[in-house]
């Protein structure tokens, strides 16, 4: 036993604690690697299966199959894994908010099972953001095994994302992009490069594994100048469809919660639901990659107006799977609406302007595409750079780049919380580390407290007073209770000078005549913000700290600056 | 100093017995409880490098429509103010964050396996991991509520047991309850021991608050637990080690805990205590 650990402190020591950036690199790849494999599996599964129910979709019955899956996935969840229900993403950027990506190893493996037995029975959900908890749990793991600090479980968290968005998309670059713009929020050197190792290492395992199988084929697209003024008109559309898809999210899910169902009704009404547009609409089934493949290669076969319905019922559906019960991300659908869009928008085009000379279908379908998942995420960038790894060009990057940007800021102005953050934000849980509400959060009250004050009792007399300011260095003294040690109030030495400069009070004064009771106290469980709110607002330098009725200490406002710099410091610093 | 100690409450008549045993802790520690009465069976505890999902059993939501009313009967039998614990954060809507902000925890043997509950059964794989990753020490109660009147530390010599030794002194200053040592002499002789405690500067500490520091024979480990008194308060340092670390090095801990029914007091590897 004693040769195993040496030979593991040796090799954990001497080769990789050398340099903290070859331990990120490896370790990062390594996260990379199980995401890859995490998503590869979830896709291959979610593949058979679908392919397995599919001829018993012709049956009547067939619409219950979405209800039977998501009952399956929330008793897994519920009963079996005992997760907290959620997307998965929100989860992860909570934990990167406020506990440094600390995320249970549970996470690694049950929104993979819950996500599959819900796509692939047919609710409206996407594999992304279940893999995306995946990996980002395996990283986070693979840090704790090897007892990283905070800010690397973060950049292992975000290698774990990386690795995952790479290997579903075989897009390394929008895997990297959306790991630091929308989990961890941060671009830094620091980060950069073990992500970017780690998202190789997620794409490189899929083709590995699935060489044959790429996710979208495309013939070459070719958009010219023409496209540029209907792209504006896209982009303001799917600027829209991306609030509204958000906003019925959250309307359905809140629906679901006020609703007297039990979970197990709520989820079978929700997978019926589903179950009932898709026997008459299958585009609003499943993560619906094969739907939108058909409309990149301009083979989608319905007409505008079911196609214009179908955005809507793809809406509907979403939120009656992922916000009554089903598991799943939000990622896959927005590709779905954002090609009917797409498609929708490119049909009145054409209907408008017969003769107009523009890109063809299957273009306009992936610049919704991009319109949607940078108005819902507002990540532009991740929408830009997914298409162009999907279209393996930059041919259609200027539209791309003005889509993107008008419907994120369109969504933005309307909206101005991405879906991710929207609860965060509410619950005011959302802090990027290295802003001023992680920081505050990052401090205790009892490491701010100083404790070492003079107490004195409230029946004390003024001269004896006197005697104790004459050797102590405190403008604040707490006044307690004699028997009990109760505090009674403080003395401030700016309050007491006129008594102090009439000797001939000093015998005829006590202290419980002279001193401050209404003095804004705080307590050990607040949150240091609401400390610092009320003593701004009470135009307070020190705030005394009462416990139990007991005087715990004082928090000077120059002992918050002196822990909040060694905090911020601490945060930035590039290790 | 105000300690506080996080207890979990289960509004059932074995729930009673251990508020009970955390509130007479309290009592004598001059510390205060803070009651949990639980929304959800399950919640989260973030430690520095871990997070530790608690799943409980079932029966911590029992009742909850007379759970606060009966832990307030409690505090007030026990001349106490009540005070409850309210969680702030959520992982997720049916997830809360139970803060680690606290000085002391009070946990059953187990709290997902209700088989090991009353019966001294083996510890849970998350009161493990919670002893492994706490900065505070963790009261493991006795199964039925058992006033103790004085405190004794298992002392080993290792720095857990430092920590654990540490911690006995602090309240037996705070309780004024004296204070009892047991050390198994393991091949190495009693000045080793006294030697061990004059590194760390305690020797006047110890001579001053221990009653009887005993020596036994290293394979005098069950007479020593038998002549523990029932009525004392165990301190001990373990390592929280998981169940393979525990099938391959074995654990003394699991064997006390089973073996005697007094309450435990256990300081873990990530626990320090300070006697100011």
């Amino acid at each position: 036993m004693q040769t195993i650990k040496n030979i593991y402190k040796t090799i954990y020591y001497k080769l990789f604690r050398l340099d903290d950036r070859l331990l990120l690199i490896v370790a990062g790849s390594i996260a990379g690697i199980c995401s890859g494999l995490a998503a590869v599996a979830l896709r291959l599964s979610l593949e058979s299966v679908t392919e397995l129910l599919h001829p018993l979709r012709h049956y009547w019955w067939a619409f219950v199959l979405p209800a039977v899956g998501a009952l399956l996935s929330s008793l897994y969840l519920e009963k079996v894994s005992r997760e907290g229900a959620g997307h998965g993403i929100p989860e992860v950027i909570y934990a990167v908010s406020r506990y440094g990506g600390l995320l249970r190893l549970r996470s690694s493996y049950s929104r993979l099972i819950s996500s599959f037995l819900t796509i692939s029975s047919g609710g409206s959900a996407g594999p992304e953001a279940p893999v995306v908890m995946s990996g980002s749990a395996i990283g986070s793991n693979i840090a704790k095994f090897l007892g990283l600090n905070d800010r690397q479980r973060i950049t292992l968290v975000g290698c774990g994302t990386a690795g995952a968005i790479a290997a579903i998309f075989n897009a390394p670059i929008a895997g990297l992009v959306f790991s630091i713009e929308v989990l961890l929020g941060e671009w830094k050197f620091v980060n950069i490069i073990p992500i970017a190792i780690a998202a190789v290492a997620g794409a490189q395992v899929s083709q590995t594994i699935i060489p044959e199988q790429v996710l979208f084929n495309h013939q070459p697209f070719k958009m010219m100048v023409v496209d540029i003024l209907p792209s504006l008109g896209l982009a303001v559309l799917t600027a829209l469809i991306s609030v509204l898809f958000t906003k019925s999210l959250r309307k359905l899910g809140r629906i679901a919660k006020k609703s007297s169902l039990p979970f197990w009704g709520r989820v079978i009404v929700g997978g019926c639901a589903v179950g009932a547009i898709g026997s008459v609409m299958p585009v609003v089934l499943g993560e619906g990659y094969h739907f939108i493949q058909s409309m990149i290669s301009g083979t989608f076969s319905m007409g505008f107006f079911l196609t214009f319905v179908a955005i809507f019922a793809k809406i509907f559906a979403t939120g009656m799977t992922l916000g009554w019960g089903g598991s799943g991300g939000i990622f896959a659908p927005c590709l779905v609406i954002g090609s009917l869009t797409g498609v929708v928008f490119h049909k009145a085009l054409f209907f408008l302007l017969p003769s107009a000379d523009i890109a063809s279908e299957g273009a306009y379908a992936l610049l919704g595409m991009t319109g949607l998942i940078s108005g819902v995420m507002q990540a532009p960038l991740t929408g830009i750079f997914l298409i162009v790894e999907i279209t393996g060009g930059y041919e259609t990057i200027l539209p791309l780049i003005l889509v993107s940007s008008i419907s994120c800021t369109m969504s933005h102005y309307i909206e101005p919380a991405s879906y991710y953050l929207k609860d965060l934000i509410e619950r005011g849980q959302f802090m990027r580390p290295g802003t001023d509400a992680r920081i505050l959060s990052d401090l205790r009250l009892n490491e701010l407290v100083e404790t070492d004050y003079t107490k004195v009792s409230e029946n004390m007399v003024f001269r004896d007073f006197i005697e104790i300011i004459k050797l102590s260095k405190q403008n604040f003294f707490p006044v307690v209770e004699d028997e009990t040690d109760i505090y009674k109030g403080v003395i401030q030495l700016s309050t007491i000078r006129r008594y102090a400069l009439e000797p001939g009070m000093y015998d005829m004064v006590f202290l419980n005549q002279v001193m401050d009771t209404d003095v804004i106290t705080a307590s050990l469980e607040d949150d240091l913000q609401d400390v610092l709110d009320s003593m701004d607002l009470n135009n307070m330098d020190t705030i005394p700290v009462v416990e139990n009725d007991r005087f715990v200490g004082m928090i000077a406002k120059t002992r918050v600056l002196d822990l909040y710099r060694r905090e911020l410091i601490m945060q930035t610093n590039i290790q | 100093m105000n300690y506080k100690l996080l207890h979990i409450f289960r509004n059932t008549p074995f729930g009673r017995e251990t508020l009970l045993q955390s509130m007479y802790f309290c009592k004598t520690i001059n510390a205060y409880p803070v009651v949990y009465i639980p929304k959800s069976d399950k919640f989260l505890l973030y430690f520095s490098n871990d997070a530790v999902q608690v799943d409980l059993d079932r029966s911590y939501l029992n009742e909850p429509e007379t759970a606060r009313v009966h832990a307030e009967q409690l505090f007030e039998s026990m001349g106490i103010k009540p005070m409850f614990y309210e969680p702030k954060n959520y992982t997720a809507s049916t997830l809360p964050d139970i803060s680690t902000n606290f000085d002391y925890l009070c946990c059953p043997r187990s709290v997902s396996d209700l088989s090991s509950k009353i019966g001294l059964g083996h510890l849970g794989p998350k009161v493990r991991r919670i002893i492994k990753h706490a900065t505070f020490p963790v009261l493991i109660s006795s199964p039925v509520f058992k006033p103790w009147l004085s405190i004794s530390v298992f002392f080993g010599g290792s720095e857990n047991a430092m920590q654990s030794l540490t911690l006995g002194l602090k309240l037996a200053m705070s309780a004024g309850l004296p204070l009892n040592i047991y050390t198994l002499t393991e091949k190495k002789g009693e000045e080793y021991y006294r030697e061990l405690i004059r590194k760390k500067d305690l020797e006047s500490l110890v001579d001053q608050y221990t009653a009887h520091w005993y020596f036994y024979g290293n394979k005098a480990f069950d007479t020593m637990l038998y002549e523990v008194p029932h009525d004392s308060l165990i301190v001990l340092g373990a390592y929280g080690h998981g169940i393979i670390k525990e099938i391959l090095l074995g654990s003394k801990m699991e064997h006390i805990q089973s073996t005697v029914t007094n309450n435990l007091l256990i300081t873990g590897p990530n626990c320090t205590i300070s006697l100011q």
